[in-house]
């Protein structure tokens, strides 16, 4: 059963994640739309990989600035960067 | 003789990432004789963030070649973005084609950022209202000017750069209710139209690395997330006649080779 905000300016719990999602994307110091945001009974979980630790962190703090009600869980790795070791052959 | 292609899309640099290519970059020009850049080179599309791309893949030592993405454009600074990139030795096509020699070969790759739409059966139609019949008309509109850029080049091997997908095989790990706003059949067909050796593209995150097109044209998914590398390198062999029989891919060790 969704359960809306108290003070009536929270997004529905339905439509969380959907804001979220749009706020990582359309907030230009973000700007991510790699993140996977999933609802899990009285949390999200927010998943995918980014360019920097500085971004990570930045998604976080956005997150928990906009919705300090909601506890968030965090499961984002940075993408590696090391030169390849092998080669795709296509003849 | 062999061509060597290496390829990265989705590299969103910022200046928290200016560095992190670049030990990598540096042993590029031992393995490959081209970088291909598939576009959302940077965060949102400033002028500042082209200057780090301009910093990171610049002064490689090969040719660099690059397509927008759709952060690219965020700001609406593309002039300025391209006008970085340029004077950085960083090629940027859009709708257009540039033909390089490589060791007695002539390459040739055509570029164009792309957009979505859909693909062949879940498509978005030019019927409707004003906005949907611009967004069909704008890939189509991309679509045709790929085309073209790919057949007018007189070269011995093609190979098309886009942002956005042009098939929906390397878009595998993405919801598929998102497809329509990662790439469009409309891309295959004008890649199809030419004898392509190979397509690469980014932008899909969550998708996969390999594909082909319905007429047998090689895709591969370069996105940054997806390849989890600095750069991919592909090793194109002779006969380049765009042929769809007897095509063989294999992985092999030695990317520096």
């Amino acid at each position: 059963m969704t359960q809306r905000g108290a003070a009536g300016t929270d997004p529905p719990d339905d439509y969380l994640e959907a804001a979220i999602q749009r706020l990582l994307t359309e907030c230009t110091e973000i700007a991510e739309q790699g993140i996977t945001v999933t609802r899990r009974d009285h949390s999200v979980l927010l998943c995918g990989e980014v360019e920097s630790a500085r971004r990570r962190e930045e998604i976080l703090r956005l997150v928990v600035e906009h919705f300090p009600e909601v506890p968030v869980t965090v499961d984002i790795g940075l993408i590696r960067t090391q030169a390849p070791t092998e080669v795709e052959e296509l003849r | 003789m062999v061509i060597r292609i290496a390829a990265v899309g989705d590299v969103h640099l910022d200046q928290d990432v200016v560095g992190r290519f670049r030990p990598a970059l540096e042993q590029l020009p031992e393995s490959a004789d081209v970088l291909l850049l598939a576009g959302d080179l940077t965060r949102h599309g400033t002028e500042s963030e082209a200057r780090c791309v301009a910093t990171e893949f610049g002064d490689l030592g090969v040719p660099v070649v690059a397509v927008l993405g759709n952060h690219d454009h965020h700001c609406d600074e593309v002039p300025a973005v391209i006008r970085v990139l340029e004077d950085a030795g960083i090629l940027v096509l859009e709708g257009t084609n540039v033909v390089l020699e490589c060791a007695g070969v002539r390459l040739g790759i055509a570029g164009a950022k792309g957009f979505g739409g859909g693909f062949a059966g879940r498509c978005a139609s030019e019927f409707g209202e004003p906005e949907m019949k611009a967004f069909v008309r704008t890939t189509s509109a991309i679509a045709d000017q790929l085309g073209e850029a790919l057949r007018e080049m007189d070269c011995d091997l093609r190979v098309a750069l886009t942002h956005y997908a042009p098939v929906p095989d390397t878009l595998a790990g993405e919801p598929p209710e998102i497809y329509p706003f990662l790439g469009s059949y409309l891309l295959g067909q004008a890649i199809d139209s030419a004898p392509t050796e190979l397509a690469l593209h980014g932008h899909a995150h969550a998708g996969s690395e390999r594909g082909t097109t319905p007429g047998g044209v090689r895709v591969r998914n370069v996105a940054h997330p997806v390849i989890k590398q600095a750069y991919s390198v592909f090793h194109l062999h002779p006969p380049y006649a765009g042929a769809t029989a007897g095509k063989v891919s294999a992985v092999s060790a030695g990317g520096s080779s």
